[in-house]
Parts: C-alpha cells; sequence; structure tokens
C-alpha cells in the first residue's frame, strides 16, 4: 500500500497545487522573516561597531593626551577628564563590553529586542547592572518579531493544519472513503500512511525553501552544519507533533469543518493560550519586587553611605594596608572615599538584588517545570538558544559584564590608592571584554517533542481501535 | 460465497434488518428490490464489515466478515451508488491505485486490457476521471473488480441515475462476471433490470426478506406485481 500512496500522493498534491502552492509560501515566508532577522542582526552588529569605534577614538584622544602631559606641554581639558588620573580613565574610557552575534542570530529576535547588548562599565557605580534584569517573564517575552522562529512556530502550524485537517474527512465527504474501506486495508494505516506521506513532501519543501532562501540571502547554510542541521532537526519534530495531532483529529472528529475548528483550537491552546497562562501563573505564584522599589533602596542606602565616607575611607585602608603602605603622600580625595564606599554599598544592597534575581530564577524554573505542556515553548526556547538571544544568553552576558565590571574597577584600585598616574605605558595593560557564548543542546528539545509525537500517534492508534467502526461511513 | 445467518442489525429501538438469511452461490447474480428504508444498503454494509452486527453472521468465501474483516475484502469488490474515485487521477491512474492497495500489482498494458474488459473506451483510458459520466465511472469500478479478480461482487444500486444504454452496458458486464463464476448481491430500485441480470430475486420490506424468486421463475408482469404486493400499494396492482 505505502507504494501506491506514495506514488499517487504526490501526483494528487501536484495536480492539486498543493505542491506548488506550498512551495511560493515558504520561499516567501522564510525569505521575508529571514531577511527580517538579518537586518536586525546587521543593525545590532552596526551598533557595537560603532561603539567599539568611538571607544577607539577616544583611546586615540587618550594617548593623545597622555603624550602631550608626559612631555610636559600644557593641554587643554578639563582637569578631571585628563587621563593621567586613573578615575578619569575607568570612567570616561570605557571598554564596550558586547554581547556579540552568534551565526544563527538571525533565527530568533528573542530578547534581543528587549535588552541592551553592550554596555560601557565604569569604575563608578554599576547602575548600568540594571538594564539586564528586566521584571518580565521569558514566556511574556518569547514571541513578537516576524523572524524565522516567528514563521516557524506560529504559521507553520497553520499551514500543516490546512494541509492536513480533512485527509480522512474530504474522503469521506466525497463517497470514495466507501470504495477505500471495501478494500483490504487498515483505515488508519492508511490515514497514518497519507499523512507521513505529506509530512515527507512537506519537509521537502520547507528544506529546499530553506536552503535556497540561506543562500539566496549569502547564507552558508552548511558553515555551521551542526547548527544547520540542529535547527533542520528541531523544525522537523515540532512539524511532526503537528501532524500527529492531525492523525489524532482525523481519526477522533469526524467532519471537515469540526476537524478545522477542533485543529484551529489546538493550535491556539498550544502555540497562544499555554505560554500565557504559565507566564500568569509565574507572576502570580512568584511576583517579581518593584523594580522602582529596588531603584529608591539604591539610591537612600547611597546617601546614607555619603555621609559615613571618612569613616568608610578609614575601615577601607584598614583592609587594604597594602595601599597605605605604598602610598608615601597619604593624600585622599573624592575617588579615595567614593570608591571605598562603592564596595560598602554593593555589600548592603546584595540582599535586594539577589531577592530579585532569585525571585526571576524561581519564575523562570517554575515556567521551565511546565514548558513540555506546550509544543511552541519548547521549540521557541530552542531557537532562542540556537540564535543565543535566549533569557539564559542574557543573563549569561549580565553575569560576564559584572566579572568584567570589577576586573576593570580592580584594575585602577591600585592606581589610586598608591596614587599613581596612568601612563601611556599602561594602556596595552587596560582590561578587554570578550563574550564567551554558553553553546546549548537542542537534542533534549527534540527528543522531548518527537516523544510527544510518537505518544499523540500511539493515542490515534488506541482511539481508532476502540471505536473500529465509529464513523468510517455517513449510514445507508 | 456469500451467506447471512439470521443477519440482524437494530439502531437504538428501530431494526433495520430482521434475521436475514440469504445465500448467494457462485455465478449467480441475487437482486434485492424493496424501497428505501427496507434494509438493502444496510445488507451491503453489513456485508462490507462497515457496520458490526446486532446478532447473526455473515460470511463471504466461507469467512465470518467480524471476524475477518480484511481477509474477506481480498475476495470482495464493491460499487456503491455513486462511485466516488479520485477526480485529479485519470482512468488507468485509478484503477492502479485501487488494485495496488488491494494487493494486485498490474503492468500498464494489463491494466489497459482490463479497462477495455470493463467496456471502457480507449481514448478514455488517459482522461482524468472528473471529466467521466457516472456510467463511465461504473465501469472503471467494474474495472477495479476484475482487476482485483473479486469472487463477490457488492453493488449498491449501481444503475440508478445511469442512461438507458448505460444501463444496459452495465447488465451485459454483470453477465460477463458472472461466466466468470463472481457471486453477485445487487441491491436496486429497478425491477427491469433486476429481472433482466437476476438469476435471484429478493423482495425486501422493513429489514425483513419477504420474498424470494428464481429469476427465470417468474415473468417482469409477476414480478411487478410480487413487489406492489408486499409494498402493499395495492391501488397500483394492476
Amino acid at each position: 500500500m505505502l507504494s501506491y500512496n506514495f506514488k499517487y500522493e504526490l501526483k494528487l498534491l501536484l495536480r492539486s497545487r498543493w505542491i506548488q502552492l506550498l512551495s511560493i509560501v515558504l520561499l516567501l515566508l522564510f525569505g521575508f522573516s529571514v531577511y527580517n532577522g538579518m537586518q536586525k542582526v546587521e543593525k545590532r552588529q552596526n551598533d557595537i561597531a560603532a561603539a567599539q569605534q568611538e571607544v577607539k577614538e577616544n583611546d586615540a584622544m587618550m594617548l593623545k593626551l597622555l603624550d602631550s602631559v608626559e612631555r610636559g606641554m600644557e593641554v587643554s581639558a578639563s582637569p578631571w577628564t585628563i587621563p593621567t588620573s586613573p578615575m578619569a580613565v575607568g570612567n570616561y574610557h570605557p571598554r564596550v563590553a558586547a554581547m556579540e552575534t552568534q551565526s544563527m542570530s538571525f533565527v530568533s529576535t528573542g530578547q534581543a529586542d528587549l535588552f541592551t547588548h553592550y554596555v560601557k562599565p565604569t569604575v563608578a557605580g554599576d547602575d548600568f547592572a540594571l538594564n539586564f534584569a528586566e521584571m518580565t517573564s521569558p514566556v511574556q517575552l518569547l514571541f513578537g518579531s516576524f523572524d524565522l522562529a516567528f514563521v516557524i512556530i506560529y504559521l507553520l502550524p497553520l499551514l500543516i493544519i490546512a494541509f492536513s485537517y480533512n485527509v480522512l474527512s474530504s474522503e469521506k465527504e466525497s463517497g470514495s472513503l466507501r470504495l477505500l474501506a471495501a478494500q483490504p486495508i487498515g483505515i488508519q494505516n492508511w490515514v497514518l500512511q497519507k499523512l507521513g506521506l505529506r509530512f515527507f513532501w512537506l519537509s521537502v519543501l520547507v528544506i529546499a525553501a530553506l536552503i535556497i532562501v540561506f543562500l539566496s540571502l549569502g547564507l552558508n547554510p552548511f558553515a555551521g552544519t551542526t547548527l544547520f542541521f540542529g535547527l533542520l532537526g528541531l523544525i522537523l519534530v515540532y512539524m511532526l507533533f503537528w501532524f500527529a495531532l492531525a492523525f489524532l483529529v482525523n481519526l477522533w472528529v469526524g467532519s471537515s469543518a469540526k476537524n478545522a475548528v477542533a485543529m484551529l483550537g489546538l493550535w491556539v491552546v498550544f502555540v497562544l493560550l499555554v505560554p500565557s497562562v504559565l507566564n500568569q501563573l509565574g507572576n502570580t505564584i512568584y511576583p517579581m519586587p518593584s523594580r522602582t522599589l529596588m531603584i529608591n533602596e539604591m539610591r537612600s542606602l547611597k546617601a546614607e553611605v555619603t555621609k559615613k565616607q571618612d569613616e568608610i575611607l578609614d575601615n577601607f585602608l584598614r583592609d587594604h594596608p597594602e595601599y597605605a603602605l605604598n602610598d608615601t603622600t597619604q593624600s585622599r580625595g573624592f575617588y579615595h572615599r567614593y570608591m571605598a564606599s562603592q564596595k560598602l554599598v554593593k555589600e548592603e544592597l546584595s540582599p535586594v538584588v539577589n531577592a530579585y534575581e532569585e525571585q526571576l530564577q524561581k519564575q523562570q524554573h517554575w515556567i521551565g517545570r511546565f514548558k513540555w505542556i506546550s509544543p511552541a515553548i519548547i521549540a521557541q526556547e530552542s531557537l532562542n538558544h540556537m540564535a543565543g538571544t535566549s533569557t539564559q544568553d542574557y543573563e549569561n552576558f549580565r553575569k560576564q559584564v559584572i566579572a568584567f565590571a570589577g576586573t576593570w574597577r580592580e584594575h585602577f584600585m591600585p592606581f589610586l590608592y598608591n596614587n599613581q598616574n596612568f601612563s601611556q605605558k599602561d594602556y596595552p595593560n587596560l582590561p578587554s571584554f570578550t563574550y564567551i557564548q554558553k553553546s546549548q543542546s537542542r537534542l533534549s528539545a527534540i527528543l522531548l517533542l518527537l516523544g510527544m509525537a510518537i505518544g499523540l500517534f500511539g493515542l490515534g492508534f488506541l482511539v481508532s481501535k476502540k471505536g473500529k467502526h465509529v464513523s468510517i461511513l455517513n449510514q445507508g | 460465497m456469500i451467506i447471512t445467518n439470521n443477519l440482524t442489525k437494530q439502531y437504538g429501538g428501530n431494526t433495520a434488518l430482521d434475521h436475514l438469511n440469504l445465500e448467494v452461490k457462485e455465478g449467480e447474480i441475487y437482486c434485492l428490490l424493496g424501497a428505501n428504508g427496507a434494509g438493502k444498503t444496510t445488507t451491503i454494509n453489513l456485508l462490507l464489515g462497515f457496520i458490526p452486527p446486532s446478532s447473526g453472521s455473515a460470511f463471504i468465501n466461507q469467512l465470518d466478515v467480524q471476524e475477518n474483516s480484511k481477509a474477506t475484502k481480498q475476495f470482495l469488490a464493491y460499487i456503491p451508488e455513486n462511485l466516488m474515485l479520485y477526480p485529479n487521477l485519470t482512468a488507468l491512474e485509478n484503477l492502479d491505485y485501487f488494485s495496488g492497495i488491494a494487493g494486485k500489482t498490474l503492468s500498464k498494458s494489463d491494466l489497459k486490457i482490463v479497462l477495455e474488459e470493463a467496456g471502457l473506451e480507449q481514448e478514455a483510458f488517459e482522461n482524468r476521471i472528473s471529466t467521466f459520466s457516472k456510467g463511465m465511472r461504473q465501469k472503471v469500478g467494474i474495472a477495479i473488480a476484475l482487476a482485483k479478480d473479486a469472487k463477490v461482487l457488492l453493488l449498491d444500486e449501481p444503475t440508478s441515475g445511469l442512461d438507458p444504454k448505460a444501463s444496459n452496458e452495465f447488465g451485459l458486464l454483470l453477465q460477463k462476471l458472472r461466466s466468470k463464476g463472481v457471486a453477485t448481491l445487487m441491491a436496486t430500485h429497478d425491477l427491469f433490470r433486476a429481472k433482466e441480470v437476476a438469476t435471484h430475486i429478493g423482495i425486501m420490506k422493513d429489514g425483513q426478506l419477504k420474498q424470494q424468486f428464481v429469476a427465470d421463475a417468474i415473468s417482469l408482469p409477476e414480478l411487478e406485481k410480487a413487489y406492489l404486493n408486499t409494498m402493499e400499494y395495492k391501488e397500483l396492482v394492476p
């Protein structure tokens, strides 16, 4: 039976113009979404490049100033910005801590339109760290841009629904099911083969369309073979889930109209409702602390600390005798007091910041525990990981930037407390930031979706076995 | 070839078929006559295994239909009132598909021979079914039965809506199949065609087989009278 279904299904799909229609639709959707994604990636790259260029120009200026000062020349710049002061370098010549794009960043915007991709941590203050900590649940932020992920998660299931909802019911309604059912075949096997073949042909079209779009937009899909095959694997199992659902609905429901309503209802549930409900529940069970309150608390703490800066500096130097010993002048200015107080501010603030972070983590864990309810969440999360735009990626970036900010600050502490000037020879030793992407395997997502699809196929067979005679025919 | 033993089908409180006992042997054509709702189609659906019986049993080629649903379908061919094939496939392709999924692999030349044997004109072989008349579709149906080498043919009002020529051609095809030993059970309203093609005729009413005749032993007017009497259309009886 399979060889005959294989032979004639393609003929039927070609003659009913399904293949042609799907090819055009897929090429348009993939083409536009990949182009759109690439534009966003390009903008991000340009922003980072512009920031880095600005730093480069500032550095050139700084080196010129240092050279002039070191030659004993007079320079026309505000005294507090002259780079012989380590604090001037630390504050006015920060490095760019950038989250570089990944090779598949165009696939999914993910959280990219909500978080910044570069920051310039200075020695004074760590307000920049607030920029990373969005108060929203990841699921709420999952969808949005017309990118490849949107096409795959939202639109591809709709195409599959249109392509599969009436495989059995159309035969029943046209009357050909009676002739089919009079042959020595199992109707559920026949439906499975038809849907399997449609899955096969749609997969071929999807793969071909993706390769054509990638190549025509100047992307080499085979440059990162693992990533590309990972992307294909994920798309195929996600499609398989929807075909498995169509199998169940075809055997379970009945008329084409009811099947269509049932499939669209399931689409709404899995793609829209479940992510939204999980988000709402996550917010209710683990409500996030108020960001405004947190900022207010930071400000009042800073104000309080400022009043006691002399005392704090004494304590700081007691803790760091090396600075007291190496500095013969023992001249202490604003920055000595300020930097000493920063450590205290950080310590005092850590419970507030930690509480917020813990709550965010709890919320994300809770949502992560139930993500298997919706294949859309699993697929989207996996695509975000692939693109390097997931919540975890931004959290990872935030942690790396905070660590770098500490390194940057610590780099200038000996200069400051030893009252040592910054010079040209110190420039090459300035710390720089390199973002390290943590790779995440897509295998678990692929296996989970595959398991869900197999489960649905199994359920379909169970349903059809139980209701052996149910509605194969319109009774005569 | 076809045997029913007290075959009964009930839907809730309604009895669609009531203890039907009939036998159609090799080379026989049994025509079931009756008004709408008499139980003719229910009999065919039960023989096809489309619906389970409430009681009794049905056998095709000595196999219980309920217990061997798939196996019995290897021996039978079925032509409903409106034979719906795939409109986007040609006659040859439809025949290839349906005989193929039934497990009969035929070459293109064999398929053409079968279509020719079923009376389809050669120029229609490569035409799509969407362009076919009902009579032409019924011929493809017969071709499927021929290709399948069916021992049993179940027909549900196959000549309804056919013009006299097409109906006559269909009758001739049935005789051809009969000569090959095919046992045919045909549900029909058409007394004239029944008298012409059948070896045996049964009249059904309210799910019961009321009368049976050997076709050669009864004339058409007698059959008509028997039918009208069974249906209790007294005012129409000549």
